[in-house]
C-alpha cells in the first residue's frame, strides 16, 4: 500500500484522534458524574425518585445506542432541541452510559459496610459528609475496576457518534477509505488504533487501582 | 473530670418486624457511672445499646439523655428532626465491635473527622486535638498509620480515641474486645478503666466478666429481649437469684476454666 496516503490524510486522522479522545473522556466523565447523582438520589431519595429513577435505567439499558442517538439528533428537532453533531454525540454518550455507572455505583455503595456509616451517624456527621467523606472514597474503590471496564465499553462506542457525522477518527478514517479505496488498510489500522486506546486504558486503570488500594493492604 | 450524662430507659419496646427483641425495658444508668450490659447471645444487648443514641430505633418507650428524649419529639410522637437528633448523638460517643474505623484515612484523619464536620474546627486544630486524643490512648507514634496497618487493640483504641476526642458527657461500648485476639484485649480494657476512673458514664455490652465485676457499678442481665435483673457486680455474678442469671454464669465459667 502507499504509506503517502497516510500522510496526505495525517491532519484529518489526528484531528479525528482528538475528536475520539476527547469524546471518551467527556462521555466517560459526564456520564459517570450523572450516573453518581443517579445512584445517591436512589440511595436517599423517597420511593416516587427511585421509582423515576429505575425507569430512566431500564429504558436506557433496554435501548440501542443508536436508536437514542438517532432520537436526539434527528426527533429532537421536532420539539425544538436543534443540537449540533458534536454536542449531541457527547449528550447522547452521557445519557447512553448513565445508567451503566448508576448500577456500578448503586452497588459499590452497597458494598461498604453498614458500620463505616453508622460511626459517622453515631458522632452526628450530617448525612452529605457522610456521603462525601466515608461512602464516596470507600465505595469508589471497589467500584474503580469496574468504572475502568465500562469506559473501556465507551471507547468503542464513540464510533457511532460518526453515524450522525461527529468528524472522529471513525468519521475520518471512512472518509480516507472511501477516497482513496484502502479499506483494508484504514480500517486495520483503526482496530489497532482502538486495540492500544484500550490497552492504554486498562494499564492506566491496574495502575489507579494499585495506588489507591496501598493503605489497604494489611500488614504482613 | 468531665460533665458525665444519665440515661433513662422507660419501657422501652423493640421489634424487627413480629420479632419482639426488647420487652418493657426498664433501666436507669446514673451519670459518672459504669453499667456493664451481660447476657446470652441474641438476647437484645446491641439492641438496647444501640436505642440509646438512636441507631436503632425503638417502637415505644421513652429514653432520656439528661432528662431529654431522644428520636422522638414527644414520647411516642413524631421523629425529632435530624439536626437535633445529630446534636444529640455529638455527645454520646460510640464504640463498636468491628472497630468501624474509615479505611482510607489515618489514625489521626479518623479522629479529626468529627472535629472537623461536626465540631466545625479547622483541619490544623482538628488534627492537633486528634493528636491529643490519640496520644492519651498510647498511640501517639501510630498517628500517620491506616487501619489496616494496626493491630486489632491499636484499631480499637483509635476508635474510643475517635469517640473521647468530640468530648462526649456518655459512652457507649457494643463488645469492644469480642473481636480481638486474646492477648490485646488488656490494653483496649486499660484504656476503658481510665475513661471510667475520670467519671466518664459508660455503658459496655461485654462479655469480659472480670470487667464487669472490677470495673462497673452496675450490671444489668437481659435474656430474650426481657430485662432479667439489675445490681451490683458483686451480688448480680457472684449469688444471683434468678435461675437464667445462674445457668448463663454456669456456661461462662464452664468455658473459661478449660
Ligand atoms: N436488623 C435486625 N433485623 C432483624 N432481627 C434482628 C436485627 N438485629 C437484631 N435482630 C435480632 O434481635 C435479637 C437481638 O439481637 P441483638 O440485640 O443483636 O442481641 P445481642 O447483642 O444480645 O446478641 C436477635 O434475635 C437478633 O437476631
Ligand atoms: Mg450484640
Amino acid at each position: 500500500m502507499d504509506v503517502s496516503i497516510f500522510a496526505e490524510y495525517g491532519p484529518r486522522l489526528l484531528s479525528g484522534f482528538g475528536l475520539t479522545i476527547l469524546c471518551w473522556l467527556l462521555g466517560t466523565v459526564l456520564g459517570a458524574a450523572l450516573g453518581l447523582l443517579i445512584a445517591v438520589a436512589q440511595r436517599y431519595g423517597g420511593r416516587s425518585v427511585r421509582w423515576v429513577l429505575q425507569t430512566y435505567i431500564e429504558v436506557i439499558r433496554g435501548t440501542p445506542f443508536l436508536v437514542q442517538l438517532f432520537l436526539l439528533y434527528y426527533g429532537g428537532p421536532m420539539i425544538g432541541l436543534r443540537l449540533d453533531p458534536l454536542p449531541a454525540g457527547l449528550l447522547g454518550l452521557t445519557i447512553y452510559g448513565s445508567p451503566y455507572f448508576a448500577e456500578i455505583f448503586r452497588s459499590a455503595f452497597r458494598a461498604v459496610p453498614l458500620g463505616l456509616i453508622e460511626a459517622g451517624r453515631a458522632i452526628g456527621m450530617p448525612e452529605l459528609a457522610i456521603v462525601r467523606r466515608i461512602l464516596l472514597p470507600v465505595g469508589l474503590v471497589s467500584a474503580l475496576p469496574a468504572l475502568v471496564n465500562f469506559s473501556i465499553i465507551l471507547t468503542k462506542e464513540t464510533v457511532i457518534l460518526s453515524i450522525i457525522t461527529v468528524p472522529e477518527l471513525m468519521y475520518q478514517t471512512q472518509y480516507m477509505a472511501t477516497m482513496t479505496f484502502t479499506y483494508l488498510e484504514g480500517y486495520l489500522a483503526l482496530a489497532l488504533f482502538f486495540w492500544g486506546f484500550v490497552e492504554v486504558i486498562s494499564r492506566l486503570g491496574r495502575r489507579l487501582e494499585r495506588r489507591i488500594t496501598r493503605h489497604l493492604i494489611e500488614r504482613s | 473530670m468531665v460533665e458525665a450524662s444519665s440515661v433513662e430507659i422507660r419501657k422501652v419496646n423493640k421489634y424487627y418486624g413480629d420479632f419482639h427483641a426488647l420487652k418493657d425495658i426498664d433501666l436507669s444508668i446514673p451519670p459518672g457511672k459504669v453499667t456493664c450490659l451481660i447476657g446470652p447471645s441474641g438476647s437484645g444487648k446491641s439492641s438496647l445499646l444501640r436505642c440509646i443514641n438512636f441507631l436503632e430505633e425503638y417502637d415505644s418507650g421513652e429514653v432520656l439523655i439528661d432528662g431529654k428524649l431522644i428520636g422522638y419529639e414527644t414520647p411516642g410522637g413524631r421523629r425529632m428532626s435530624r439536626r437535633k437528633l445529630r446534636q444529640m448523638r455529638s455527645t454520646i460517643g460510640m464504640v463498636f465491635q468491628q472497630f468501624n474505623l474509615w479505611p482510607h484515612m489515618t489514625a489521626q484523619e479518623n479522629v479529626a473527622e468529627g472535629l472537623r464536620r461536626v465540631r466545625g474546627l479547622r483541619k490544623a486544630e482538628a488534627m492537633e486535638r486528634a493528636a491529643q486524643a490519640l496520644d492519651r490512648v498510647g498511640l501517639s507514634d501510630r498517628m500517620a498509620n491506616h487501619p489496616a496497618r494496626l493491630s486489632g487493640g491499636q484499631q480499637q483504641r483509635v476508635a474510643i480515641a475517635r469517640a473521647v476526642a468530640m468530648d462526649p458527657r456518655l459512652m457507649l461500648f457494643d463488645e469492644p474486645t469480642s473481636a480481638l485476639d486474646p492477648e490485646l484485649v488488656g490494653e483496649v480494657l486499660n484504656v476503658m478503666k481510665a475513661l471510667a476512673a475520670g467519671g466518664m458514664t459508660m455503658v459496655v455490652v461485654t462479655h469480659e466478666m472480670g470487667f464487669a465485676a472490677h470495673v462497673a457499678d452496675q450490671v444489668a442481665f437481659l435474656d430474650a429481649g426481657e430485662l432479667v435483673g439489675v445490681d451490683a457486680p458483686a451480688r448480680i455474678l457472684r449469688e444471683p437469684e434468678d435461675p437464667r442469671i445462674q445457668s448463663f454464669l454456669r456456661t461462662y465459667h464452664e468455658r473459661n476454666v478449660i
